[in-house]
């Protein structure tokens, strides 16, 4: 029996007055990739942020359980600590704090949280340098204010350079692809590949169908006006490639 | 009257009694004023100030103080307090009181009318320093000031009047603090600096007056190819003000003038800077930041004036504030005055909150609120902060900012 990680339940949200989520269900179990796909204003990346905990949504209806526990009003840090992780699609710059020191900081953090004392100098060094080299990052950049200047394949390594920092269960991948070229694509998924085990899962969103020659998926799900339409298997993918969604929308509608 | 209340002690030596008593009655600047229109003059003027020179602090370590190097200087209510402080003897550096002198002190004749508390520093002092550097003497040792007052209500006058002979170089860090005992306290206090040919001043400035006022005039008159770089940190203090007057007279100088200030509840800080660029080919570069709580208030005024035939001038000043809740209030006025054809001179001016999206990414990595804001407000400084070379310092500042 596979032990469930997220478990999200008949999720509604909405932004001032737009309903955006309409009654979302999803399951992910540890150790699966699902992706979620959808056209543009389904709602794929409010229902990232949701999960990271964006309180710029409001919550109307359902809930979200991690592994069994509600989480649903939970701050993002709280999240953050007991292992959800959201690679942005748009990584934000932050000037004048290095990205040592910010990762040092989330680090020591989460150590707190779990009454673990901060981690010693050495050891942080050393991880940062094993960590770097899963997704090839720069050494400069690592000194750098976060993302500032970054390129934005540069911006899209650094995001899973943090994610194998802080070892999550849940890692979301909102969009990770876009504004990669072809050899930073197969980087960004080698990283995302080396870093998962039967203990972790990612939810990876996404436009295209190309992102998962490389990040290969257990469950596609499509998601269509805040609701998810139709599930499958990695062919669903495929299928959708050739397609587009507009028949997914008659079928729905049908 | 602020004055109604003080024994006039004559420190000062001259052929007027008073320099006040030239312009009688007008101390207080009237708020309508241009260049005090944003100060809460009323919270000084229901004062009764008084003299009290007596020594209240027992030991230097019952302040909030950095790790202090070098010699240490401390002025305490107005009165040098030779128990806390510590002088070495240093080749090439001079150290004197004007208490001390046997000459004639005279004040400073070239007052206007509108220089009201440097007429009141002048006319009521109660103790100046002396700081001479010899001619091509680097000085290593860093000469700290300390301006403390302590007693309630007590008005302290204080000047430092610093020469830089030719090809010296000084360190001189200023602390103005108003000890957490006392309040209503009022530092006035005047800095008279020359820079001599090719000679260089590094001024750090940190103000924490808690519950006391402090107005501190800086003129710093600068000679050919001489360099200058004032850091100025205000963590607190129910009325500071720093007037600075830059005049650059000789050619190839380098001017800086740093600040951080974060005023909180019911507090107002005011930075107001005046760069006067003389000549040609000489750079300025401004930069100070505001970080303002509660309904504290703050204030940047900078001034840039390039004079006729002031050519290739680079001159640069920058003001970025941030304002942390819904009643915190910054004045910004930046000032650029051109009278010259051929320079390079920029100024900016912004203030804005938090960004929401930026704190919500570091509190997706795991840091609280709290910690985020932190890391927020560290970034925003950092480019001021690091102007100081000292890691024990820059630590002390940001600490004292942080939980101002």
């Amino acid at each position: 029996m596979k032990e469930v990680l997220i478990d999200i339940k008949d999720l509604e949200c909405k932004i001032g007055d737009q309903k955006i989520l309409k009654g979302l269900n999803l399951k992910v179990n540890k150790g699966e990739i699902h992706a979620i796909m959808g056209p543009n204003g389904s709602g794929k990346s409010t229902l990232s942020s949701l999960l990271a905990g964006n309180d710029n949504y409001e919550i109307t209806n359902g809930s979200i359980f991690f592994e069994g526990e509600d989480i649903t009003d939970l701050s993002p840090e709280e999240r953050s600590w007991k292992g959800v992780f959201l690679a942005f699609q748009y990584p934000i710059e932050i000037p004048g704090v290095s990205n040592i020191n910010f990762l040092r900081t989330a680090l020591n953090e989460k150590n707190k949280f779990f009454g673990k004392d901060p981690i010693p100098a050495k050891d942080f060094l050393k991880m940062v340098s094993e960590k770097s080299a899963l997704v090839g990052l720069d050494n400069k950049l690592k000194n750098r204010s976060v993302n500032e200047g970054f390129s934005g394949g540069e911006k899209k390594r650094n995001e899973i350079f943090q994610m194998a920092m802080l070892n999550p269960k849940l890692s979301i991948l909102d969009e990770t692809d876009s504004g990669l070229d072809i050899d930073a694509l197969k980087i960004v998924a080698g990283g995302v590949n080396k870093l998962k085990s039967n203990e972790n899962a990612t939810i990876v969103i996404t436009h295209y169908q190309r992102l998962l020659d490389y990040i290969v998926p257990d469950f596609v799900h499509v998601l269509h006006d805040g609701k998810i339409v139709k599930t499958g298997d990695k062919n669903l993918a495929l299928e959708l490639e050739k397609k587009g969604y507009d028949w997914l929308k008659i079928n729905s509608l049908n | 009257m602020i004055t109604d209340k003080l024994n006039y002690s004559p420190l000062v030596k001259a052929e007027s009694n008073n320099a006040l008593d030239q312009f009688k009655g007008t101390l207080y600047p009237s708020k309508k004023e241009e260049e005090w229109r944003y100060s809460p003059l009323k919270k000084l003027r229901k004062i009764p100030f008084i003299n009290d020179s007596s020594f209240v602090v027992k030991n230097l370590s019952l302040l909030n103080l950095p790790k202090l190097e070098g010699n240490i200087l401390v002025l305490e209510n107005g009165r040098f307090n030779p128990n806390l402080s510590f002088i070495d003897n240093i080749q090439g550096l001079n150290i004197s009181f004007i208490s001390n002198s046997k000459e004639n002190y005279p004040y400073s004749t070239n007052l206007k009318k509108e220089d009201y508390f440097s007429l009141l520093n002048s006319s009521y002092l109660s103790e100046g320093i002396v700081i001479r550097v010899d001619g091509n003497a680097k000085i290593e040792e860093t000469v700290n000031v300390l301006n403390i007052v302590s007693s309630n209500n007590c008005l302290v006058n204080t000047k430092i009047d610093v020469f830089l002979n030719e090809n010296s170089s000084l360190h001189l860090k200023q602390y103005f603090i108003g000890n957490t005992t006392s309040k209503n306290g009022f530092i006035n206090h005047l800095n008279n600096i020359s820079i001599k040919e090719n000679a260089s001043l590094v001024l750090d400035k940190f103000q924490d007056l808690n519950l006391n006022f402090n107005i501190s005039n800086d003129c710093i008159n600068q000679g050919r190819s001489s360099k200058v770089i004032s850091n100025t940190f205000s963590t607190s203090g129910l009325f500071t003000r720093n007037n600075v007057t830059n005049n650059v007279n000789g050619e190839h100088c380098h001017s800086e003038l740093n600040g951080v200030f974060s005023p909180s509840e019911n507090e107002y800080i005011d930075n107001h800077t005046l760069i006067n660029h003389f000549v040609a080919n000489c750079k300025s570069f401004e930069n100070f930041k505001g970080i303002v709580k509660g309904n504290g208030v703050g204030v940047f005024n900078g001034k840039v004036i390039v004079h006729e035939n002031a050519q290739k001038i680079e001159a640069f000043q920058n003001n970025k504030n941030i304002l942390l809740d819904k009643e915190s209030i910054i004045y910004s006025k930046p000032e650029l005055e051109i009278y010259a054809d051929d320079v390079k001179c920029s100024h900016g001016s912004t203030t804005g909150q938090f960004d929401d999206e930026a704190i919500f990414y570091l509190r997706a990595r795991g840091i609280s609120l709290k910690k985020s804001k932190e890391l927020m407000i560290l970034g925003f400084i950092n480019e001021v902060i690091k102007k100081c070379n000292n890691i024990d310092y820059q630590d002390f500042i940001i600490e004292r900012l942080l939980n101002n």
